[in-house]
């Protein structure tokens, strides 16, 4: 194994380790917000994580740039999308009862 | 021995979600899980050598359709009460239970009879890949579908045209065009998105368009990335329905058939086959036509609404 | 034959008739027409397979065949949920009645 492969092999691990937290969290977490949290902060940094290893182990600078792109669309969905059903959450539940 | 790890959680998943569609407790959830199958049926065909279906299906089989089904989903509650229920009669329990039989019995036939097939490409296959440098572009299955099957790809454009004119025909009245249901109060970080999603989304139709010919892609599968920009322009409110079809959209909708036809017919009066392609470039021409009428239709059938205007 | 062409072929005989199964006994409208989409997925997944797509490029003839499939997939779907709206319309409800104009 050369040293390239090791670092991509190492990337590639972390960032599932990463994406089985966030899916732990979003299974175990009592409710909207905390699986949210879970959700959107482990798998941002899982895809980063898996996206570098990838890139890495392609050792090209083109799929690199692509693969770096991927990761800022996923960041840019995973926001949006993560702050509307938050505050559609918010919205459902009576005033009373909002965290 | 790892990839048939990967294939065996890509069946189990695909087939675990199939059952979880069909059995979801609520509507709602049977259509998330739909949309969710379509997503890992695109890793089976990333797993099954064929990219050009991953991305449609990733694109139109979970993206289009599953968009459409949440809209109507949507459209359904907000309808329901506006007309008193008529009566249904319940269905006999044992029903289901024998529909179970006959649904196993039915998998083990199938099963049995597909594993005694031959799973090799074809003659029709083997003679597409032998004379796909005739056509002038690599990718063979874009070659299939412009050259040496055209007139599949032309019939399917009326498909898709016929569907939107049944949808305006049976559901015009309705107008079930705007949607109910929690003011889309206007959130800053939406007006971002958009701005950042709509053009990268037409970027990537047209990248995909113009990699068909020797990656994968192709108009279809463009024509539903430029959709699904066109969905999340409908669904932020800055399109909205209009009364009538401008004629831009009329254009628009038969353009892929009329540029399909003309250069079909075209050949034929110069004595070539009918539908016969001239060079490359009638193929990029039908293509690009192809894809501007996909995407309009598609988003039309969203919408539900004959035309699209800009909302004031 | 190789052991994935066996797992996508069972995969596919599977899913086919859960969506058999699901169309015999959903009551909405719309579950029917999610296990019809499931089993034209099924059958696509069974054409691909028996091209050769376990061993290598699968044949390119029901390739396209498969991608002209969905797209009419979604146009039969988006036609049958224009029809579904005009139902729930008409009798206030989106499920079919069993024992109507049998």
């Amino acid at each position: 194994m050369t040293l390239q492969e090791t670092i991509a092999a190492v990337l590639l691990a972390a960032g599932c380790l990463f994406y089985i937290a966030g899916t732990i969290g979003l299974l175990r977490f009592p409710d909207v917000y905390s699986r949210l949290h879970a959700l959107t902060k482990a798998d941002n940094l899982g895809l980063l994580l898996v996206a570098s290893g990838l890139a890495v182990q392609s050792g090209s600078l083109r799929i690199g740039a692509v693969l770096l792109i991927v990761w800022l669309l996923g960041l840019l969905a995973a926001t949006v999308s993560c702050h509307l059903i938050a505050r559609h959450a918010l919205h459902a539940t009576p005033p009373e009862r909002r965290p | 021995m790892i990839e048939i790890a990967i294939d065996l959680i890509i069946a189990m998943g695909v087939v675990g979600l199939a059952l979880q569609t069909i059995l979801g407790a609520s509507v709602f959830r049977a259509i998330l899980m739909f949309i969710v199958f379509g997503l890992l049926m695109a890793m089976a065909w990333a797993r099954l050598h064929a990219p050009d279906l991953a991305l449609a299906e990733a694109a139109i089989g979970a993206g289009i359709t599953g968009a459409l089904l949440l809209v109507t989903w949507r459209r359904l509650q907000a309808m329901d009460g506006r007309t008193p229920r008529v009566g249904i009669a319940a269905r006999a329990p044992w029903l289901s239970i024998a529909s179970g039989i006959f649904a196993a019995a039915l998998i083990v036939a199938l099963g049995w009879v597909s594993l005694s097939l031959p799973a090799e490409p074809a003659a029709a296959g083997e003679l597409a890949w032998q004379r796909l440098p005739e056509v002038g572009v690599s990718n063979p299955v874009t070659g299939v579908l412009l050259a040496f099957r055209a007139y599949d790809t032309l019939m399917e454009m009326g498909v898709l045209l016929a569907a939107w004119l049944g949808a305006r025909a049976v559901a015009s009245e309705l107008r079930p065009g705007a949607l109910p249901g929690p003011a889309h109060a206007e959130v800053p970080l939406v007006g971002a998105l958009l701005s950042l999603v709509v053009p990268i989304s037409l970027l990537v139709a047209v990248y995909l368009l113009q990699a068909g010919g020797s990656a994968p892609g192709g108009a279809f599968q463009g024509g539903a990335v430029l959709a699904a920009g066109g969905v999340l322009l409908c669904l932020s409110g800055r399109l909205e329905a209009a009364e009538r079809s401008s004629i831009t959209e009329r254009i628009g909708l038969v353009l892929g058939l009329a540029v399909f036809s003309c250069i079909g017919l075209v050949m034929l009066f110069m004595g070539e086959p009918m539908l016969a392609m001239p060079g490359v470039w009638a193929i990029y021409l039908v293509e690009t036509a192809l894809l501007l009428s996909i995407a309009l239709t598609l988003v039309l059938l969203f919408a539900a609404a004959p035309g699209l205007r800009r909302a004031p | 034959m190789n052991t994935t062409a066996l797992i996508y072929l069972l995969t596919a005989a599977a899913v086919f008739g859960i969506g058999v199964h699901g169309l015999l006994q959903a009551r909405q409208v719309l579950r029917q027409l999610l296990a019809i989409n499931l089993m034209g997925g099924a059958i696509f997944l069974l054409l691909i397979t028996l091209g050769g797509g376990a061993v290598g490029p699968p044949d390119p003839v029901p390739q396209a065949m498969v991608l002209t499939g969905i797209v009419i997939a979604v146009s039969a779907t988006a036609f049958a949920l224009a029809l579904l709206l005009r139902l729930q319309d008409a009798t206030g409800t989106s499920e079919l009645d069993p024992n109507d104009g049998a």
